[in-house]
């Protein structure tokens, strides 16, 4: 299976007053198409900032990061923008939806970004939400949903550009357990059923063991375990 | 993203601010009615001043002189004056150069300044006066614009004539508009050749004799006005249709005097007044005049300066009206600034899923350009509202006054469309700054901003 991504010696390093915060310090990972990883780690291990670099909302200091073969170090902030539109969807642990839309707004959001035309956006975004068992509450906002709720609404965002990779980190940090399973069970649907592949941030090694089918364990900005569930 | 897309979500945006939008509006909106305000003034104020000297019938006659004629209040300070080019024939003002004249592009109309000496009886009332010639084109120009009592001539031909209200009342200083209707009697010294029906002594042009003819007085006017195109020259407070001046200046000793100078030719004329079909073509008929060998001057040059005067009176207004327009552009940069604070987090949200910098930017910019175009109109409406009312202010204390009334304040429509214009400029010049500063935010740490 051709590697979907990829990253070589990947660093990214931050200056906090004086002293250099090494928040990755040379990870090498590969990803295939269809895969659905857990990135392990305490918080401060540097899993969030690699999830980041790999949507394309950071720049790494050093090293290679190819998706696709493309390296994202190389691109221009239009074509990261564009990385972003179509090559991956992102779901946030505190959901992140623009509390005063609505959720079918919400969807298609990302869609108008990428220049999606307005009845092909409506027609999509129901269509997803739909899909997410959120079918008659599209007019709700955020603040008017659960937090399950919100989460379909976001992970129906991530997916609405039809993107390959999913990103997910700490999707379930803000639910109850019910609700997390639920929106586990999703997610592993997402992966097994149409092929997306899933890459979960977590620092809970039981969830990650449960649900992902490989798990990469970082600490301290460096891979110390992998391992294939 | 598409334009549509992004000015839906700017509106949608201003939306959700609505009092803070409404707060900038009305900001821009001042501003721009200040501004639109002031220049309204000076064009207002522009075409009160150069309306009425257009009106005049001042600026498109042109005064032709013959070189050799030029009298002496003419020597100095006038501009457009001098002789013809060297070398030309010393040109003669007679009607074959009034009908030169004539052929010329742009011209209107060509008539001789006739002043002729009368003696001007009624009653017991005698005075030498000058009677002036007026053709029947001077109708409802200048002077002619409003009468005390009576009316303008009928026609050309008729023995009528006109009085200024000084003169009038010098006749009959209690009830001058008695006048009208009656008779006065001119007299003047006609030489026998030509005095109609006189006996003709063709060896003697010197044969003088006296000439007198009734004229009824139709009309008084209030101004004395100054012959068409001759500023300077003695007014008249007598005025007969033109072609009557003729008649009496064909034998009047002025004339006579021109006889014995060039006696081979026929008459000739101190002055002629050229009209043109607009004060725009004074410039170049005056030349070609003047290449003819002619002396030839007009206002024009002082109505350039005047309008040099007012531009400079625009600026200065429209300076002072911008003052209130930096304090709204700086309001606008403020609610934008204000506005990217409250939606960091939003701006996060909208990179994360695939929105440019260049997306962002431009839905700022589009909102601070609604606010700039809002404030715009709405600054027009209220600059009018409120020109309307100093204008209503204003003319009822000149009308009080005696003054006459008018116009203070035009909105032209270039002001309209460049003041809606100029705000919508000034909206995304100050919307630049706050738009780039939301283009460039970092994403990460605006989605970890509360």
């Amino acid at each position: 299976m051709p590697a979907l991504l990829e990253t070589r010696d990947l660093k990214k390093h931050y200056r906090m007053g004086e002293s250099t915060v090494r928040a990755l310090d040379g990870v090498s990972i590969a990803v295939g198409q269809g895969e659905f990883i857990g990135l392990l780690g305490p918080s401060g291990s540097g899993k969030s900032t690699l999830l980041n670099l790999i949507a394309g909302l950071d720049r790494a200091t050093e090293g290679s990061l190819r998706v696709f073969g493309d390296d994202l170090a190389q691109m221009s902030s239009d074509a990261l923008s564009r990385h972003r539109q179509r090559n991956v969807g992102i779901v946030f642990q505190s959901f992140n939806l623009v509390s005063t839309m609505s959720a079918a707004e919400n969807v298609a959001l990302s869609m108008m970004f990428a220049g999606v035309a307005r009845p092909e956006r409506d027609r999509r975004a129901h269509e997803l939400l739909e899909a997410m068992g959120l079918g008659g509450r599209e007019r709700h906002r955020p603040p008017e949903l659960s937090g399950g709720e919100q989460q379909r609404v976001a992970i129906a965002r991530a997916l609405a550009n039809r993107p390959h990779l999913l990103l997910a980190d700490e999707p379930t940090g803000n639910l109850d357990s019910r609700t997390s399973a639920e929106i586990m069970a999703l997610l592993t649907e997402l992966n097994e059923r149409d092929g997306k592949t899933i890459m979960m941030v977590t620092h809970d090694a039981g969830l990650a063991q449960r649900y992902a089918r490989r798990t990469v364990t970082l600490l301290d900005g460096t891979v110390v375990v992998g391992s294939n569930a | 993203m598409t334009i549509g897309d992004t000015v839906h979500l700017a509106l949608r945006n201003l939306n959700q601010a609505k009092l803070r939008t409404v707060l900038t509006v009305l900001g821009v909106s001042i501003g721009i009615a200040s501004l639109a305000g002031m220049v309204s003034l000076g064009v207002g104020l522009q075409d009160q001043f150069v309306g009425r000297f257009m009106k005049s019938g001042m600026f498109d006659a042109i005064t032709v002189m013959s070189p050799q004629d030029r009298p002496g209040i003419m020597a100095g300070g006038m501009r457009g004056l001098g002789a013809g080019p060297r070398g030309v024939a010393r040109a003669r003002l007679d009607d074959d150069a009034l009908r030169k004249f004539g052929a010329l592009r742009r011209v209107k109309e060509v008539y001789p300044n006739l002043r002729v000496p009368v003696e001007l009886k009624y009653e017991q009332f005698t005075e030498p006066y000058s009677a002036t010639g007026v053709p029947m084109s001077a109708r409802n120009e200048g002077a002619f614009q409003t009468f005390a009592y009576g009316t303008f001539f009928n026609n050309e031909s008729e023995n009528a004539c006109l009085l200024s209200l000084d003169l009038a009342k010098q006749i009959n200083e209690h009830d001058p508009h008695d006048l009208v209707g009656k008779q006065v009697r001119l007299t003047w010294i006609a030489s026998s050749t030509a005095a109609a029906g006189a006996p003709s002594v063709p060896d003697n042009p010197m044969q003088l004799q006296h000439a007198e003819a009734r004229y009824t007085v139709v009309g008084i006017v209030e101004r004395q006005p100054g012959p068409g195109g001759l500023p300077g020259a003695a007014l008249s407070g007598l005025m007969i249709p033109l072609a009557r001046a003729r008649d009496i200046s064909a034998v009047d000793a002025g004339s006579l005097q021109s006889l014995f100078r060039e006696p081979a030719q026929g008459r000739s004329y101190g002055s002629v007044t050229v009209k043109v079909t607009g004060p725009q073509f004074t410039e170049d008929v005056e030349n070609q005049i003047k290449e003819m060998g002619f002396m030839a001057f007009s206002l024009n040059d002082a109505l350039t300066g005047a309008k040099r005067a007012f531009i400079i009176l625009d600026i200065v207004l429209s300076l002072i009206g911008s003052i209130a327009l930096a304090v709204s552009s700086l309001g606008i940069v403020n609610t934008m600034v204000m506005s990217i604070l409250e939606r960091t987090r939003e701006i996060g949200i909208m990179k994360a899923i695939g929105g440019s910098d260049d997306d962002i930017r431009r839905i700022f910019l589009v909102e601070a350009s609604v606010i700039g175009c809002m404030g715009g109109v709405a600054g027009v409406a209220l600059g009018w509202l409120v020109g309307r009312v100093i204008n209503f202010g204003a003319n009822v204390y000149i009308q009080s006054q005696g003054g006459p009334t008018g116009n203070l304040f035009s909105l032209p429509l270039w002001l309209v469309a460049g003041a809606i214009g100029f705000a919508f400029v000034v909206s995304l010049i100050a919307g630049s700054y706050p738009a780039s500063r939301a283009a460039r935010l970092d994403p990460i740490q605006a989605l970890r901003h509360d």
